[in-house]
C-alpha cells in the first residue's frame, strides 16, 4: 500500500505531462484524492498492526533498499495528503485558463508529491538524496514558473541554496559509506556506536547543517521569503505547508536514527538546533510584524514556525517530545497552507499586495478573512486549535526538565504572532477607501483555505489519535 | 572579505576531511560479497549493471524521474521561449558542408554504438545510461551542423518519446509490485525485463538529454 503512495503521484505527473500544456487537472485531483484514501489506510493499518516494512526488488537492506512505513512516516504521509488536495482543488479555481504558470504546472505538483511521499519512506540514505533531488528541483520549478525576472531570481536563489544543501548532505553521505559500507539507516543504528571515527562526526554535521539549511531555519533562512512570498498563492501554500517539513523530518530522523548514540556522547549538542529555533522564532516574527506585504508577511511567519519545531531536540529524551513535534507540523502546516491561500484569494479580489491595502476586507470576503483568522488562532497557539495542542505539550515537558527558557520562548512566540495576525485583522476591519474596488472571487478559492483553517483548528480536539498514531513503531 | 572567509572555510573543512580519513578502519559491511553473491539472481553478468537496474533499481527510477523532471521545468518556466525571443546575435558560423558530410557519415556509427551499448550493458561496461548520452550527442551533433532545428515547445510524439521511458519503466514497477515486491523481477525474465526497461530508457534518455540541449539553443534561421 505504501508503495503505490509513490508510484502513483509519478504515474498521473507523467501521464499529465503526455497530455500536454495546460492539461490534467482532473487527473491529477483524481489521484491526489486516491492517494488522501491511501494515507488514511496506511495509517489505520500501522495504528492497528505495528510498523510496516516494504523490502524494493525481494533483497532487503544492506543489498536492497527498504522502505518502512512508521507512525512518524505516516504522519507525514498524512499531513501531506490532506493538504495537497484542498490545494489543488484551490489551485484549479486561482489560475486563469491561459495563465502560464500552469503550462505544466500538474506534472511539476505530482513529482513534487512522489518526491514527499519517497522521502517520508526511505530508510537508505542515499536513496534520500535522490528524493531530495525530485523535491528540490520541483519545488524550485513551480516557484520560478511563469513568473517574471523577480520570481526568476528568487527562484534561482533557492535554487543554489537547496543544491548547496543536498551538496553537504552527499558529501556526508559518501563520508558514511566511507566508513562503514553501507546507507541503510536500519543497519547504521547498531554501527555508530559512542566511539564512532572522528569522519561520521562530520559527516553528520554536514548532513545536519546541509537539511537545515533547507528547511530554511535561522540563520539559513536568507533563501525562503522571496521564494514563498514571490510564488503564486497555491504554490507558496504548498512549499510552506509541506516541503519545508521534509527536510526537518530529516534531521529528526537521523536524530534519533543512525546518530542518536552520537546525541547521547555530546549532550550539549542538543541545544544548537533548539538555540537557532529560538533565534528563528524572535527573528521571523519581527520580520512578520514590520512586513508591508502581506504574503511577505505569511512567509517570515513561516520562518518562526519553523523555529518551534527545533525547539523538541533538547527535550527528546521524554516520550511526549515526538509527538509535540509532529502537533506542530500539522498545525502549522495546515494553518499556513489556509493562510497563504486565503492570502492568495485577498490579493485577486483586491488587486493590492501590501497590508495596507486590506481595508474593508472584511466586509467583502468574510469567509477568507474568518479563514485567516483560524488560521491564526492556530499560529498564535489559542485553544483548541493543534497549535495550542502543540505548545501545551511543549511546555509542559520543558517545565517537567526544568528547561524555563523553553516555555519562555513558546509564550513569548504566541504573543508575537498575535501582533502580525492583529495587524492584518485590524487592518481588514477598517473602513474601505472610498472607490477601493473588490473584484468577484469563485466560491471555491474561499471555502477551501476555510475548509483547511477550520482543520487546524479542530484537529485539537481529535489529537489524541494523531499522537497515538505518531507512538507506533 | 567574504570571499577570504569562504575560502578558509573550505580550507579548514579539507584539512578536517584529509585528518579524519588519514585513520579510517576498513568498512564493516561488504557489499561487494553480496553483490558478487546474488549476480546470478539478478539477470545480467555485469555487477553494474545489476545494481543500477535490479538491486537498486528503485533508485534508478526516481533518477529517471529527475532526469524528465529537469526537463518540465524548463518548458514550465518558459526558457526555451524567453531565450529565443531575446536573443539577437547569432555567434555560430555559418553553415559549413564538410560538418555537414560528416555529420552525416558519423550519426548512423553513433547510433549503431548506442545500440552496441546498450546490449552490451548486461556482461560489460555500458548501459542505457551510456547509449542515450551517445545518442543525444548525435542529436547535439546534428544541430550543430544545422541538420536539426532546435525544438520550440514539443508535440505530443516528443512527449510521448519524452516519458515513454519512464512509463514503461514504473509499469514494470507497477505489475511487479502487485505480484509481489515493487521490481521484484521473476528469476527466468529479469534479464528479458531489464533489456526491455534499458531499450526504453535508451530512447528516453537520449531524447531528454537532447531536449536540455536542443529547447534551450535558438534557431533564428528557421524557425524564429
Amino acid at each position: 500500500m505504501m508503495v503505490w503512495l509513490i508510484l502513483l503521484p509519478l504515474l498521473w505527473a507523467s501521464l499529465a505531462f503526455m497530455l500536454g500544456p495546460s492539461r490534467g487537472v482532473w487527473l491529477s485531483i483524481v489521484g491526489l484524492a486516491a492517494q488522501l484514501w491511501l494515507a488514511f489506510a496506511l495509517a489505520a493499518e500501522i495504528v492497528g498492526s505495528g510498523a510496516a516494512m516494504h523490502a524494493v526488488g525481494g533483497w532487503g537492506a544492506p543489498l536492497g533498499i527498504d522502505l518502512v512505513a512508521d507512525g512518524l512516516s505516516a504522519a507525514m504521509l498524512l499531513l501531506t495528503q490532506c493538504i495537497a488536495l484542498p490545494l489543488a482543488v484551490y489551485a484549479h479555481a486561482y489560475f486563469k485558463r491561459d495563465d502560464p504558470a500552469t503550462t505544466y504546472f500538474w506534472p511539476l505538483v505530482g513529482f513534487l508529491l512522489a518526491g514527499l511521499n519517497a522521502l517520508f519512506l526511505s530508510t537508505d540514505l542515499f536513496n534520500i538524496y535522490v528524493t531530495l533531488e525530485l523535491l528540490g528541483l520541483a519545488a524550485v520549478g513551480l516557484v520560478a514558473a511563469g513568473g517574471g525576472a523577480q520570481q526568476i531570481a528568487a527562484a534561482l536563489r533557492y535554487l543554489f541554496a537547496t543544491l548547496v544543501g543536498s551538496g553537504a548532505y552527499l558529501l556526508g553521505v559518501a563520508l558514511i559509506y566511507g566508513t562503514y559500507g553501507t546507507v541503510s539507516t536500519v543497519t547504521l543504528v547498531s554501527l555508530i556506536g559512542a566511539d564512532a571515527p572522528d569522519l561520521v562526526w562530520i559527516a553528520g554535521g554536514l548532513m545536519v547543517l546541509g537539511l537545515m539549511l533547507k528547511t530554511a531555519l535561522f540563520p539559513f533562512h536568507f533563501w525562503l521569503p522571496p521564494a514563498h512570498g514571490g510564488a503564486p498563492a497555491p504554490v507558496s501554500a504548498l512549499l510552506s505547508a509541506v516541503v519545508v517539513k521534509a527536510s526537518f523530518y530529516l534531521v529528526l530522523r537521523l536524530w534519533i536514527g543512525p546518530f542518536s548514540s552520537l546525541t547521547v556522547v555530546a549532550s550539549l549538542v542538543v541545544w544548537f538546533p533548539a538555540l537557532l529555533g529560538t533565534l528563528a522564532v524572535f527573528w521571523g516574527s519581527y520580520q512578520a510584524i514590520r512586513a508591508e506585504r502581506l504574503k511577505m508577511l505569511i512567509a517570515y511567519s513561516t520562518v518562526a514556525q519553523l523555529g518551534y519545531l527545533f525547539l523538541i531536540f533538547p527535550l527528546l529524551a521524554s516520550a511526549g517530545a515526538l509527538q509535540a513535534g509532529i502537533m506542530q507540523a500539522f498545525a502549522h502546516g495546515l494553518a499556513k497552507a489556509a493562510m497563504f491561500a486565503a492570502a492568495g484569494t485577498l490579493i485577486k479580489a483586491t488587486g493590492q499586495e501590501m497590508v495596507a491595502g486590506l481595508a474593508g476586507v472584511a466586509e467583502r470576503l468574510p469567509v477568507t478573512l474568518f479563514a485567516f483568522g483560524l488560521a491564526g488562532i492556530t499560529l498564535m497557539g489559542l485553544p483548541p486549535s493543534a497549535g495550542f495542542l502543540a505548545k501545551w505539550q511543549l511546555i509542559e515537558l520543558a517545565l517537567s526538565q526544568q528547561h524555563w527558557v523553553i516555555a519562555f520562548v513558546v509564550l513569548v512566540g504566541g504573543l508575537l504572532a498575535a501582533v502580525y495576525v492583529f495587524r492584518v485583522l485590524r487592518q481588514a476591519f477598517l473602513l474601505a477607501p472610498a472607490g477601493s474596488v473588490v473584484t468577484p472571487v469563485p466560491r471555491t478559492l474561499e471555502w477551501t483555505a476555510f475548509g483547511l483553517a477550520a482543520a487546524s483548528v479542530l484537529l485539537g480536539l481529535r489529537g489524541v489519535e494523531l499522537m497515538q498514531l505518531v507512538g507506533v513503531t | 572579505m567574504k570571499r577570504l572567509l569562504v575560502v578558509l572555510g573550505a580550507v579548514c573543512l579539507v584539512v578536517l576531511l584529509l585528518g579524519a580519513m588519514h585513520d579510517l578502519a576498513p568498512a564493516s559491511v561488504e557489499l561487494h560479497a553480496a553483490v558478487a553473491t546474488n549476480l546470478t539472481a539478478s539477470g545480467v553478468e555485469h555487477p553494474v549493471t545489476a545494481v543500477l537496474l535490479n538491486f537498486r533499481g528503485y533508485d534508478t527510477l526516481l533518477e529517471i524521474a529527475v532526469l524528465l523532471l529537469a526537463l518540465i521545468v524548463i518548458l514550465a518556466i518558459g526558457m526555451d521561449a524567453t531565450i529565443s525571443a531575446e536573443a539577437t546575435v547569432d555567434v555560430r558560423p555559418l553553415v559549413n558542408p564538410v560538418l555537414q558530410t560528416l555529420a552525416k557519415l558519423v550519426v548512423p556509427l553513433m547510433i549503431l554504438v548506442a545500440v552496441y551499448l546498450l546490449w552490451a550493458g548486461s556482461f560489460r561496461p555500458g548501459g542505457a545510461f551510456q547509449a542515450g548520452a551517445v545518442l543525444a550527442a548525435a542529436a547535439v551533433l546534428l544541430h550543430l551542423a544545422e541538420l536539426l532545428p532546435s525544438w520550440q515547445s514539443p508535440g505530443v510524439k516528443l512527449r510521448l518519446g519524452l516519458a515513454g521511458g519512464f512509463l514503461i519503466f514504473l509499469a514494470v514497477g507497477a505489475v511487479s509490485l502487485m505480484q509481489g515486491a515493487l521490481l521484484e523481477y521473476p528469476l527466468e525474465q529479469a534479464g528479458a525485463l531489464i533489456l526491455l526497461i534499458e531499450s526504453g530508457l535508451t530512447v528516453s534518455l537520449g531524447l531528454i538529454l537532447a531536449g536540455l540541449f536542443l529547447l534551450l539553443s535558438r534557431d533564428d534561421g528557421e524557425t524564429s
